[in-house]
């Protein structure tokens, strides 16, 4: 940089004034050839504060153009019965619903744009879908589902028997997503053009339930297509326009074949707004009609008189899950006393206070479910007493790791450390991107205690499958699990299912921090949105919206 | 024509470099795009079934020549994940990202341009002590802050004038005009401040150096007023170093952007990064990196060439070497 921050140039340089004087008198200098370069100063210059306030004023004014032409337009669009306009949280990456993973996939498509054999409604429990009704043998290995008829394709192709059968088996063979849900199914064969029988190894008393998600779909056997970025399915909407990034627009198929479950609005838009607080504010001016979910704490600066906010229980879970092959976890009383050790109000408080203590594996939502949150209340003392008893102390304390993903904030990690450190814990936290606590942790089983949100509903299996991440092996809980599934009456298999959730979580092999608790909210002219798991089940068909 | 055969010739070499630098840091990273596709509920065998259908399992060097041919072919693959050509990706990406930059920069060049040139043109101590408190202020603001504060101001909803959108991009892009800029406005004077007063100082600094130099005395001895000799002559004079600043500025701003981007909750390249990365969708991301440092390179090339346009003495300069040699 120069160090001349004086006067630049000359200091005897002409002013202003002498310059136009100069000028305005033609002749400054004898060489013609100068003479010809010097151009006479048009008229006064206008003043430079002129120019600034002009300059001022015009941008104020296309400012407050742009503002009010944009004000009108967020309400013309937002004014339109015919168009429904929803806002989720997370994006499907892709439409590809037999392999991309994602419970958003599920919301949107299942039941909306793909539907399956059968399907579930908003309290969890199985309908008939594509099925209208159907037998189960009484050694519960044979299931014979009698289909709808005249059901087609949103591309005009017939659907009967064939096409079930097929998806089905494809299912099996290509081991698609959720394959492995319905291992127990050994193949499905089409006895007429509406009847399907599907065969067990095994009994399963969760097969129906399983078959209401990703493994009961059915596709068209006949069509080719990207399914990453088109869908051909059966239900009542086509998607019109895909992108993860920032909208899907669904329109009603012309094609649908059933009478029940027709669209009642032409348009549904989702935006996906990832931002909590963008969210809010797109609610508030109108340009979304639904938020599902919206942050709990957020959703108390709507006003009650325009915006109807709910919270329901859902099948998530936040689970703190401790490795049981790691050594200084497979001490039960360390285990036991991190379940002692922890505060689940203190964290379900500092959370909005919506969210439901959880005991156990079982969420509220699924069949099993007992309260089990007596088992390990909050007791510090007891905590140190068993820490004490495993060997560690405030002077000695036991070093572990906790491995989870950024995308549920750094909040839940400091307080579980700052929690544990009065128990004789010194908890280090390994706060890593998604897709490096799916290589470490879920793929490899390489940590000390994990936290994740298993959102899916019936999965305790993963319980009994001493493979799966959390490496429980506990033969008496899978002697249960697999009583349960043989079980014809569906009370006997709820009571088996609740002793094998209780075994696990006397057991501790995880802390179940708490039941994520979805909050809703949606202006009052919006008929049809369900309360209820709207993150798993969202039936678009019956959402409208008042003129 | 050789200085531009030369400058080239570097280009290729470059982008060569480049795509192995980019293909390799990439396997660096934990995780792949199996697993997340697969998600929490799968099982060993359905991931290493997904990599085997994606390619993911043959030897790195066979996945580089794979990649390469491709590019040569003007191919960069298509996202693992969404299905979508990484051009038109890309494309989408960039019709956010790109009208943001050219804002930002039109708004940084009208900050900095002319308050550059009123900081040596004018003669008073406290103007001139006011232009630099300013360039330094301007300058140390990040844009991260100045995009908070915009918000605070301007925006619907929360702001105390509801003029802008603060968050998000229309959803049918480009189609409604109006707000589609409205949605840019913020974020772009977030960004055009921070770069507004670096390109001040730099105005200052060069037109400050074209005042001393001969050019400028010799235009006022013809007659011309102070004023008039700046902007004519010494602007001119400070061009070429002006150029290669705005190139750099530009070049800046696309990795600058991203983090405003992420702020307003615009669906630019930044996020797109971000997703892909994330998902470990590394066919995408290491062709769009690779697009992004091509068109780095690029600009750099421009702004070369510029620069010899506009300095027809540093054309007779390297010529005269050439002779020498």
């Amino acid at each position: 940089m120069t160090a001349s921050h004086g006067a630049y140039g000359n200091a005897d340089a002409t002013t202003t004034a002498t310059s136009n004087a100069a000028s305005s008198n033609g002749a400054a200098s004898t060489d013609e050839s100068l003479n010809a370069r010097v151009r006479t100063s048009k008229s006064p210059r206008p003043n430079k504060w002129g120019i600034i306030i002009a300059a001022v004023v015009a941008i104020a004014i296309i400012v407050g153009a742009v503002a009010i032409f944009n004000g009108r337009n967020a309400q013309q669009s937002a004014n339109k019965a015919d168009t429904v306009t929803i806002g989720l949280k997370l994006a499907p990456p892709s439409l590809d619903i037999r392999r991309q993973s994602g419970s958003a996939i599920e919301q949107v498509l299942i039941g909306n744009v793909y539907e399956g054999l059968v399907s579930r409604d908003s309290d969890n429990a199985v309908q008939p879908g594509l099925a209208k009704s159907w037998d189960i043998s009484t050694d519960g290995t044979t299931y014979t589902f009698h289909l709808n008829r005249n059901m087609t394709f949103s591309n005009g192709d017939a659907l009967d028997a064939d096409d079930v059968a097929w998806s089905i088996n494809q299912l099996k063979e290509k081991q698609y997503y959720n394959a492995n849900q319905v291992e127990s199914l050994s193949k499905a064969e089409a006895l007429d053009a509406n009847t399907v029988r599907i065969t067990l190894s095994s009994p399963d008393s969760n097969l129906l339930w399983y078959l209401t998600g990703r493994p009961g779909l059915v596709f068209d056997k006949d069509a080719t297509y990207n399914a990453k970025t088109q869908a051909v399915g059966s239900g009542p909407y086509t998607v019109e326009s895909f992108d993860s990034a920032s909208k899907m627009v669904l329109k009603a198929n012309p094609k649908y074949w059933g009478t029940a479950h027709k669209p009642a609005t032409q348009h549904v838009v989702i935006d996906f707004i990832t931002d909590d607080n963008a969210a809010v504010n797109a609610l508030k001016s109108g340009d979304v009609d639904v938020l599902s979910p919206v942050n709990a704490t957020l959703a108390k600066s709507l006003d009650a008189n325009t915006y109807h906010v709910s919270a329901s229980d859902g099948s998530d879970k936040f689970v703190l899950a401790f490795n049981c092959a790691n050594k200084k976890l497979a001490d039960k009383r360390v285990r036991q006393a991190i379940r002692y050790g922890i505060n689940h109000k203190e964290i379900i408080a500092s959370r909005g206070g919506v969210d439901a203590a959880l005991g156990g594996p079982i969420p509220s939502v699924d069949p099993g479910y007992e309260d089990l949150t007596g088992l390990y209340p909050y007791d510090v003392a007891k905590a140190k007493q068993l820490m004490r008893e495993a060997g560690y102390s405030i002077s000695k304390p036991l070093k572990l790791t906790l491995t989870y993903a950024n995308t549920y904030g750094t909040e839940l990690g400091d307080q579980l450390k700052s929690q544990l450190a009065a128990i004789s814990i010194d908890l280090n936290i390994n706060y890593v991107e998604f897709s490096t606590w799916l290589q470490d942790v879920h793929a490899n089983g390489d940590y000390e205690l994990s936290l994740v949100d298993h959102a899916e509903s019936h999965d305790f299996y993963k319980w009994t499958t001493p493979e799966y991440y959390y490496h429980y092996d506990n033969k008496d809980v899978q002697a249960l699990y697999a009583k349960a599934l043989a079980a014809n009456d569906e009370k006997e298999s709820d009571e088996y299912l609740k002793q094998a959730a209780k075994t696990v979580s006397e057991d501790a092999p995880a802390d179940w921090l708490f039941g994520y608790r979805v909050t809703v909210a949606y202006n009052k002219g919006v008929k049809g949105f369900p309360d209820k798991l709207s993150q798993t089940v969202l039936p678009l068909w019956q959402i409208s919206k008042a003129e | 024509m050789r200085f531009v055969a030369k400058r080239l010739l570097l280009f290729i070499a470059a982008l060569v470099g480049l795509s192995i630098l980019v293909f390799l840091a990439l396997r660096v990273l934990p995780g792949d795009v199996a697993a997340v596709m697969a998600g929490t509920n799968a099982t060993a065998a359905r991931i290493a079934a997904l990599r085997t259908q994606m390619g993911l399992d043959r030897p790195l060097p066979v996945q580089y020549v794979d990649w390469l041919g491709g590019l040569l072919h003007g191919d960069l693959g298509i996202s693992a994940i969404s299905g979508r050509s990484v051009v038109s990706q890309v494309g989408a990406r960039a019709a956010v990202t790109f009208p943001l930059i050219v804002l930002s920069l039109a708004i940084a060049l009208l900050i900095g341009l002319p308050l550059g040139c009123a900081a040596v043109i004018t003669r008073n101590r406290r103007w001139r002590g006011l232009f630099h408190v300013l360039a330094i202020v301007g300058g140390a603001i990040p844009a991260l802050w100045s995009g908070l504060l915009l918000i605070l101001l301007f925006s619907h909803g929360s702001g105390l004038l509801g003029l802008f959108p603060s968050q998000g991009f229309p959803n049918d892009g480009w189609k409604d005009c109006g707000r589609a800029m409205a949605s840019l406005v913020l974020p772009a004077l977030a960004t055009g401040i921070t770069a507004g007063a670096g390109i001040m100082r730099y105005t200052r600094a060069a037109l400050g150096d074209a005042a001393q130099s001969q050019a400028v005395s010799m235009a006022m001895a013809c007659g011309m007023t102070r004023r008039q000799a700046l902007l004519r002559v010494g602007l001119r004079l400070s061009m070429p170093q002006l150029v290669s600043v705005i190139g750099l500025t530009f070049a800046q701003m696309i990795t600058g952007v991203m983090v405003v981007e992420n702020l307003f909750a615009l669906p630019g390249l930044g996020s797109m990064l971000i997703t892909d990365v994330g998902n470990r969708d590394l066919i995408a991301v290491q062709s769009e990196l690779f697009l992004l440092a091509a068109f780095f390179l690029l600009l750099g090339l421009a702004v070369d060439m510029a620069h010899h346009a506009l300095d027809p003495r540093l054309n007779t300069a390297s010529d005269d070497v050439q002779e020498v040699l």
